[in-house]
């Protein structure tokens, strides 16, 4: 595999058809406006010198390199290589005073926006679950809560008591 | 000849095609839970959400590892994900016993937990006392990862009563002036954390996840393509489809651990600049005097290694060693490379041994 193109030469190729192509096309203009008008106009005489042009550069691709699919692993790499280098991109721009500031301006106008809405909204689910007699998120929590200080009650009593026991375990004449 | 090779080529390339598309199939109509976190574990002590676990070993090595992991954020089973890929498997494997603090999932009802309420409900916290009136160990190695650390590290600096054998600090931010993409975006002039926790209570786990998205916005394409690339392959799906479960569930922070946490370390930076005091004790991480190892990920954006390392310069320990793994945040232990036997035989060693054997990993990892 030594011999095959690395992403960077397939890129290398793909601009350099790129550019040939260009040229041709720009030769073909200036030709047109040079040339007396055709008889019988060729619809797609336009586009030929641009597509020979790529025909060829991909022919002459994978002559150099034959079809397998260590191809298709360079593209991977070649899409990796471009992920990689929108996330640095991105990453840039992120790690910018303007855009953290940019993103804290955004989320204190929303906290600003949700805030009453929320308390609203809150409200309206306490009044109609107490008008059907259910238990409210809030005071469930309440109850959450209590279980926890609980059991935190109880840890304490046990170490309490564990304490006591080994000391006077320890006291105890043998 | 080269001819034949070729098409031999374009064949197996087609069987994977089609074993793609078939794995894919089963993807779509048939998805399977991963089963993660099958190593055998006993639940020892509790409190409210709070478990720790101890992991049985054939304890070659005499001192345990606790093993600290992050509060909020993600789920603990990230280092038992599947057998034949698990952190704690294989240090369980080597001979330690393991002790694994899961903070559990903070509800509602935890809102007002603040950094110390949490300290106080982190059975680890007064762990070696604690085990010591249950059939257990009186020392411990104690290893600290992701956001627990820093809170951790205080815990070591501020309780010399507790036995420490040997720290290990694993890609945990120290210095939080160098802390990357979250120091910028938590600033005290962009974040309002008051604001934000008066408004939501608590931070839900959805807006966990879309900050640490948010850190790298083309890592879904690139796990996408990545798994696109290799779902011919039966292992690497399964691995995938354990590590993806996890990646995807985030936990919530209360509210006021959060605004603490913020507050401390990235906007004032207290514990890198001693101004930390935790439980009414001020935190002086120059205390810390038991052998250090501090690892750090050529690759974290989390935790960039520059923050890790800091940890180094503050302790007072006479034999501290620092050491930079390859891959990111996550893969120094969720990785298959050399990362966990490389940290496995770095906490084997303790006292003076430490320095001289972990030079020698460095240089293992280099030439890694």
């Amino acid at each position: 595999m030594a011999d095959a193109p690395g992403p960077n030469q397939l890129f290398e190729q793909w601009r350099k058809q790129f550019e040939e192509g260009a040229q041709a096309w720009s030769r073909l203009i200036t030709q047109t406006a040079a040339a007396a008008p055709s008889p019988t106009p060729d619809p797609t005489a336009f586009w030929r010198p641009v597509l020979d042009q790529g025909v060829q550069a991909w022919a002459k691709l994978f002559a150099q390199t034959p079809a397998t699919p260590e191809l298709l692993t360079q593209w991977k790499q070649f899409l990796d290589q471009w992920i990689e280098a929108w996330s640095k991109v991105l990453g840039q721009a992120m790690g910018t005073e303007q855009f953290a500031k940019l993103m804290g301006q955004s989320l204190d106008q929303m906290l600003v926006t949700t805030a009453p809405a929320k308390k609203v909204v809150d409200q309206q689910i306490e009044q109609t679950l107490q008008a059907l007699n259910l238990p409210s998120r809030s005071q469930l929590t309440a109850i959450a809560k209590q279980i926890v200080e609980l059991e935190d009650r109880i840890d304490r009593l046990e170490d309490s008591i564990s304490a006591k026991l080994r000391r006077l375990t320890e006291r105890e004449p043998r | 000849m080269r001819r034949a090779a070729t098409i031999k080529q374009w064949q197996e390339e087609l069987e994977r095609g089609v074993r793609r598309l078939q794995n894919l199939h089963g993807l779509m109509t048939n998805p399977v839970e991963p089963k993660t976190g099958q190593t055998p574990r006993v639940e020892i002590y509790k409190r409210n959400k709070s478990r720790l676990y101890r992991y049985e070993s054939t304890r070659t090595h005499r001192t345990p590892v606790l093993f600290v992991p992050n509060l909020g954020i993600s789920r603990p089973y990230i280092f038992d994900l599947l057998p034949g890929g698990s952190f704690i498997e294989h240090m369980t494997n080597q001979g330690f016993d393991f002790y694994l603090l899961d903070w559990g999932v903070f509800g509602p009802e935890d809102n007002d937990l603040s950094r110390r309420g949490v300290r106080d409900q982190d059975p680890a916290a007064d762990g070696p006392a604690r085990c010591s009136r249950r059939p257990g160990p009186t020392s411990f190695r104690c290893w600290a990862t992701a956001w627990a650390r820093p809170s951790r590290r205080a815990f070591v600096a501020s309780h010399p009563e507790v036995q420490v054998k040997n720290f290990v600090n694993m890609a945990g931010p120290i210095d939080f002036a160098k802390v990357g993409l979250f120091g910028l975006w938590l600033g005290k002039d962009k974040f309002n954390v008051d604001r934000f926790v008066d408004t939501l209570g608590s931070v839900p786990a959805d807006m966990v996840k879309a900050g640490f998205k948010l850190l790298k916005p083309t890592m879904d394409l690139s796990t996408n393509l990545n798994l696109w690339w290799n779902m011919w392959n039966d292992k690497y799906l399964e691995g995938f489809q354990a590590l993806n479960k996890w990646a995807n569930e985030y936990v919530a922070f209360p509210g006021e651990f959060f605004r603490q946490w913020v507050r401390d370390f990235y906007q004032d930076n207290k514990l890198y600049r001693d101004e930390l005091v935790m439980g009414g004790r001020p935190i002086r991480l120059e205390r810390i005097t038991c052998p250090v190892f501090v690892v750090g990920a050529k690759e974290d954006y989390i935790a960039p290694p520059e923050c890790v390392r800091a940890l180094i310069d503050k302790v007072g320990s006479r034999e501290k060693e620092y050491i930079e793994l390859p891959g990111g945040h996550i893969s120094l232990i969720a990785g298959r490379g050399r990362g966990r036997p490389l940290l496995a035989e770095g906490l084997g060693l303790a006292g003076p041994a430490l320095v001289g054997r972990t030079l020698s990993l460095t240089r293992g990892v280099t030439a890694a």
